[in-house]
């Protein structure tokens, strides 16, 4: 069977032994030997009160309109914003209307208090103590929520005022002895143990698999090049959508081989440190083959689609790209919002799994849309490959005397 | 076999004419054209196509394996368009000039991976692995590595995987080159043997290879075919114009820019030199020779008026 030899050819290369070990690895030293004995129990959990958020977000709000300075993280990176006057007064008018303060009362605070510096690469910034600020009695949280979306665009989107991110910023509050126990009772009841480090291995693992599946994809697509064995395939009978798509779920299904291991490997240590009647050990199958396996894919076959055109190694420079601002985007945040679009779904904690199921619908959309988008784009990779093999392109060259970016006589 | 018993009830004898056809086909690489109205048409057995590197022959032979899309003109295979690719990938076997598999494939392996892309069923891709290993005297090699074979041995894993899928069109582009000349015969030994039931195109610029196995030839060159027909018109065509003369070695440098030579034997102070010419070269002890296919390629070439520098240093 094809698929058989497929598999084969993958198992023997070089990429595909590194790709075992690095996954193997990290995970070894980030999740096993960070999970030994009891769970880590954090010193704050998220309330979602809206009065707890909107005091949070006025705070950090007016601490950064008085010192002209926003953090922001368009794309993950880490951006300091300063306003002209225009937005600034635009800003202020929102800061104004949610406190129910004036432009002199806000002042007055400002004034009232000491300031301190802070350094920011070449720049200092002056901030000012200001204490709390109130929250209007008259605002309600859907139009303080229309604001902070007001404030997050005038800042060109990235800041902590997105409205989507609000609830996970501004809304931690320290525990109580009753949080802890209704945490680990959380972690018992709900998520049956393993529903909970299903969630940090998953968070772990997806690390890797943004990554690490483009080196084999990559490999073993271009090896017919590299290789000089092109001809020799495309002159066989079998149809490209027949020959793309079984390459394609040889790689799916053997680099998810070691995931499942690692999955084995987890499992074993959960009954080894919990009792055995309080775990749901199908949790730590089922929820991580859901969370990265489409991710697996979508990463393979933008790898594979990406080499097809580009009869390069350009697959490995963009897939770094993906993974390295979906990593930085969730970066400021390690739990509770997983949008639409991650390509790296984070959750770095055994805990929060209500804050897990605030994100639910879109985590399931997330890993839905790239299942199919990875079918999609595969049928496009094999469309491609007829192209090829026929003839009708032959790929686009970067570099080298056939670039596209050579002048032609 | 059912279905060809089925086609001989329906429509009796010989299903499909075993030849291929190529009627004014042109091609180009962007805006260079590499073959300029190709005309030919190719029936079973060996047919050589001749011509020196760069000629155009590798783009002819990838247009018949649906490598390469043709810009006009049209081609069919034993009665099927070029143009249905996947039918003919199943009737056509394909050795490249540069032929490579993965290395560290196994020998039966490599067969066996190429016969599953051919849609070969397991049980029958086994036997055939196992027959063509034997007859390409490879069998008990089977185990090594690609990498680990000769040069000889790797191109005798070619023809096997061209064979693999019993196509009825075979496409090897340039088979020997870079063979020793046991190799050589070996391998011309093994194509005429398996042309005996099929159309084998071979291209070459070797001209002992075409003289060694085939009947019917096509030469090229820049993209053109300029002659077409018999070995043995070729030959006839030269007759009168290959010539032998006895020169004195120091007059040789002066002779090959003149001539078109196409051979020398030094023997002391003299070399007899084998001259291509249009009429007898003036010169001493000249006599007009017997045309061998070589003398009659370079002919054919010379007097296409291609720039033909047989001799020259």
């Amino acid at each position: 069977m094809l698929f058989g030899k497929e598999c084969r050819r993958i198992l023997t290369s070089l990429t595909f032994i590194i790709y075992c070990f690095v996954v193997g690895l990290f995970f070894v030293s980030q999740y096993i030997e960070e999970n030994k004995g009891d769970p880590y129990i954090p010193d704050e959990k998220i309330s979602e009160d809206h009065d707890v958020i909107m005091n949070g977000a006025v705070g950090n709000l007016a601490n950064e309109y008085l010192a002209n300075n926003y953090i922001c993280y368009p794309y993950g990176f880490y951006k300091s914003v300063r306003l002209n006057e225009d937005d600034s007064q635009k800003v202020e008018e929102c800061l104004l209307e949610v406190t129910g303060l004036t432009h002199d009362e806000l002042m007055d605070i400002r004034d009232s208090g000491e300031h301190y510096y802070v350094e920011h690469g070449l720049q200092e910034t002056m901030y000012y103590e200001i204490g709390e600020l109130p929250v209007s009695d008259t605002i309600t949280y859907e139009r303080f929520c229309e604001l902070m979306g007001q404030v997050d665009d005038i800042l060109g989107g990235g800041s902590s005022y997105k409205v989507e991110d609000l609830v996970v910023t501004y809304s931690y509050v320290p525990m109580t002895e009753e949080d802890r126990e209704a945490v680990i009772s959380d972690l018992y009841e709900k998520d049956r143990v393993a529903g909970g480090y299903a969630r940090l291995f998953s968070d772990y693992v997806g690390i890797d698999l943004g990554i690490m599946p483009v080196f084999v994809a990559a490999a073993l697509v271009s090896a017919d090049r590299r290789k000089r064995v092109s001809d020799l395939i495309y002159t066989r009978k079998i149809s490209s959508l027949k020959l793309i798509f079984t390459r394609y779920a040889a790689l799916v299904t053997m680099m998810f081989i070691p995931v499942i291991l690692c999955m084995i490997a987890a499992a074993i240590q959960l009954i080894k440190y919990f009792d055995f009647n309080d775990l749901a050990l199908y949790r730590m199958f089922t929820l991580p083959t859901f969370w990265l396996l489409p991710q697996l894919m979508i990463v393979t076959a933008v790898a594979m689609i990406v080499t097809e055109v580009f009869s390069s190694g350009i697959a490995i420079l963009l897939q770094f790209a993906w993974w390295f601002s979906s990593i930085m985007a969730s970066g400021a945040k390690l739990s509770g919002s997983i949008s639409k679009f991650d390509l790296v779904c984070r959750h770095n904690t055994v805990f929060g799994r209500d804050e897990f199921m605030l994100s639910r619908n879109d985590f399931i959309f997330n890993r839905i849309f790239f299942f199919i988008a990875a079918i999609v784009i595969t049928a496009i990779t094999a469309y491609v490959y007829e192209l090829k093999r026929g003839g009708r392109f032959h790929g686009i060259r970067l570099f080298g005397k056939d670039s596209i970016f050579r002048h032609k006589a | 076999m059912v279905r060809e018993i089925f086609h001989v009830i329906l429509f009796g004898g010989d299903k499909m004419e075993k030849k291929i056809e190529i009627k004014n086909v042109s091609k180009f690489y962007g805006r260079k054209q590499a073959l300029f109205d190709i005309d030919l048409t190719i029936g079973q057995g060996m047919f050589g196509l001749l011509g020196r590197n760069g000629a155009g022959k590798t783009t002819l032979m990838k247009t018949l394996a649906a490598l390469h899309r043709k810009k006009g003109g049209e081609i069919t295979v034993c009665g099927v368009p070029i143009e249905k690719a996947k039918e003919i990938r199943a009737m056509t076997g394909y050795l490249p000039q540069d032929f490579s598999m993965y290395p560290s494939m196994k020998t039966d392996e490599a067969l066996d991976y190429l016969g599953a892309l051919s849609g070969i069923p397991k049980a029958e891709r086994k036997k055939r692995v196992t027959a063509l290993l034997r007859k390409v005297n490879l069998i008990e090699h089977r185990h090594k590595k690609v990498k680990e074979l000769s040069g000889g041995m790797k191109r005798r894993l070619g023809i096997a995987q061209a064979l693999i899928h019993d196509p009825t069109v075979l496409i090897v582009d340039e088979p020997t080159a870079g063979l020793d000349p046991e190799e050589r015969i070996r391998f011309r030994n093994l194509l005429c043997e398996v042309a005996e039931e099929r159309i084998v195109i071979l291209s070459t610029h070797i001209v002992g290879d075409i003289e060694a196995t085939c009947e019917n030839i096509a030469i090229m060159d820049e993209g053109k075919i300029l002659w077409k027909g018999t070995v043995e018109q070729l030959i006839e065509n030269a007759r009168g114009h290959i010539f032998t003369s006895n020169v004195e070695k120091r007059f040789m440098p002066q002779i090959k820019k003149e001539y078109i030579v196409t051979g020398m034997l030094s023997q002391n102070d003299y070399t007899t030199v084998r001259i291509v010419s249009d009429s007898e070269p003036d010169l001493p002890n000249t006599v007009l020779t017997e045309p061998d296919l070589e003398g009659a390629y370079m002919y054919c070439l010379h007097s296409s008026g291609c720039d033909v520098k047989g001799g020259e240093e």
